[in-house]
């Protein structure tokens, strides 16, 4: 260790504290700073475009290409819950959650900027994801199919990509549990809502995100299923940062 | 300056902190004692603002530590050196917080050269020693070269080098107008770190005060190549006199002079003459077990 304290020069300091972009900006590179995030967003981006591909080499003609983009687009979204989980589960889980609240005490404002920088990322993916889909889909052996409604699915991905990513990191930030909010999560979509949609279908369709962003995507969607998305990235949220605010830190 | 007023927090009906107060000047090192589970840790906690008090309130300059403009330029704090990512990387989680507090990336190097972890920077800080995290997190309150330090446990991990190091970067800070608070159980660190004590037992300030002070007895410790003697013509001189430990003299309620005057007197050769200090780590356990 050296001895350079005394008379190291000061560092140049930021007066104020760190502006909204900069806070969001920061979140995305402490998500992509760990493998874990690295992973996450990596199977983001290249899930759909392999699965596609996969399917393709089937040689099974395809009428239309939008479904398959929205219905990846959907499976994209889901693997992006992670990645919103980690932004804020994560930090409770290795309690850097400490170091990011005394540096940044508001901690409405640190939800926000989480949850913009996920919905940030998230949406990035998502686009990055269908573009890839797209252009497996141009060069795949899938026949002639229709490329009606491609603008449409492309844009629900990239918005429900956003919107999943939002949805982990308000769960992961109501149960500041890594494990509980994912598990939780993919019970719910996978497990609860197929179960319901036997039981009580039309309940199902009003609450499901994932059935909404599939027939917000082929086409089929209603207002109903915008009410369904947004409710769920509004109520997380709103949770999220209410349980944040009140939880002490260990 | 620091102002910590009636400071208290309660958890259902148990009361962790109970009405605590005082006040940090800057060019000081306060050490925080207190057995486990006194309450130091809370109370930092709710002067960075992690923890709601129940009641009272601790102010920096006249500000709650929430309300600075940006805290981290102001208060440089190592809570939790376990409080990292152990997937990152130690530079990377300095550049992170060097973002935050808004100062260039590279004084994560400078900071990393500071504490001596260059050669580590880029190895992942989950294959750190606890000394080393230890020293990451002291490094991470330096990035802003903050007026105040708040360190909890800093030497824990650290070698005999790592906590010199640390208390000449103490001393340092506080020779420079800075302000410390250093909780610690490593009683004879604290002794050789500080200018005053903050003693905490069941959540209430048992002792506040310099260091000189609370551990100055009363009375005077002597020795002589003669204690016999000299024990006899104290005692003739009105004197109360007991044995100390290893062949010394205590003469309760005594300047050094009182006694001096004595010996001279008698022509005894003093070999040791002192007001009588209490050992810290006596001081403590008077006070935390009395609490």
């Amino acid at each position: 260790m050296t001895n350079i304290l005394i008379d190291a020069p000061r560092p140049v300091v930021r007066s104020t504290r760190a502006s909204a972009p900069t806070l969001v900006g920061l979140e995305i590179r402490k998500s992509l700073s760990t493998r874990s995030g690295k992973a996450v967003a990596l199977a983001a981006a290249v899930l759909a475009p392999v699965v596609v591909a996969l399917i393709s080499l089937s040689g099974e003609p395809l009428d239309a290409v939008n479904g398959p983009i929205g219905a990846l687009g959907m499976v994209t979204a889901l693997v992006l819950f992670p990645l919103g989980v980690l932004a804020t589960a994560g930090e409770w889980s290795h309690r850097t959650v400490q170091t990011t609240f005394l540096l940044a005490p508001n901690r409405t404002k640190v939800m926000i900027t989480k949850v913009a920088g996920v919905a940030v990322m998230g949406a990035l993916l998502a686009a990055i994801a269908s573009a890839l889909t797209t252009a497996v889909l141009l060069v795949a052996p899938v026949g002639d199919p229709s490329w009606a409604g491609v603008p449409l699915a492309v844009g629900v991905s990239v918005a429900a990509g956003a919107a999943f990513a939002v949805i982990g990191a308000g769960a992961g930030a109501a149960l500041a549990n890594t494990p509980a909010a994912l598990t939780g999560l993919y019970l719910t979509i996978l497990g609860a809502m197929p179960a319901l949609r036997i039981w009580k279908p039309e309940v199902a369709d009003a609450l499901d995100p994932s059935n909404a962003v599939l027939q917000l995507a082929t086409g089929h969607g209603t207002t109903a299923n915008t009410v369904t998305l947004v409710g769920w990235v509004v109520v997380t949220t709103v949770v999220g940062t209410v349980v944040t605010r009140r939880r002490a830190v260990a | 300056m620091i102002t910590v007023s009636g400071l208290t927090k309660k958890y259902g009906d148990r009361t962790v902190v109970d009405d605590v107060s005082f006040e940090l000047q800057p060019g000081t090192v306060t050490g925080f004692l207190g057995p486990n589970g006194a309450g130091k840790t809370t109370t930092m906690r709710m002067m960075t603002s992690l923890v709601a008090p129940t009641a009272g309130s601790a102010v920096i300059d006249g500000r709650l530590y929430a309300e600075l403009p940006n805290p981290g330029a102001v208060v440089g704090t190592l809570l939790d050196a376990s409080a990292v990512h152990p997937g990152r990387t130690g530079r990377t989680h300095l550049r992170l917080l060097a973002t935050a507090v808004g100062v260039p990336a590279s004084r994560a190097d400078e900071v990393l050269e500071m504490v001596g972890l260059s050669d580590a920077a880029n190895r992942r800080i989950g294959g750190y020693s606890l000394g080393m995290r230890q020293r990451l997190g002291i490094a991470g309150a330096l990035l802003a070269d903050p007026p105040v330090l708040m360190f909890d446990e800093p030497a824990n991990g650290l070698d005999p080098e790592g906590i010199r190091w640390m208390r000449d970067l103490l001393r340092a800070h506080a020779g420079r107008g800075g302000t410390v608070l250093l909780s610690s159980h490593l009683l004879g660190e604290v002794e050789h770190t500080v200018d005053r004590l903050l003693v905490i037992g069941a959540g209430r300030i048992v002792a506040d005060g310099p260091v000189a002070s609370l551990l100055g007895g009363d009375g005077t410790t002597v020795r002589a190549l003669d204690s016999s003697s000299l024990a006899a013509d104290l005692k003739a001189a009105g004197l109360p006199v007991e044995a100390g430990a290893g062949g010394a003299l205590v003469v309760a309620g005594t300047e050094p002079s009182q006694v001096f005057a004595v010996a001279a007197a008698g022509g005894h050769v003093l070999t040791e003459l002192r007001p009588t200090e209490r050992a810290l780590e006596d001081l403590f356990f008077q006070l935390t077990t009395a609490a």
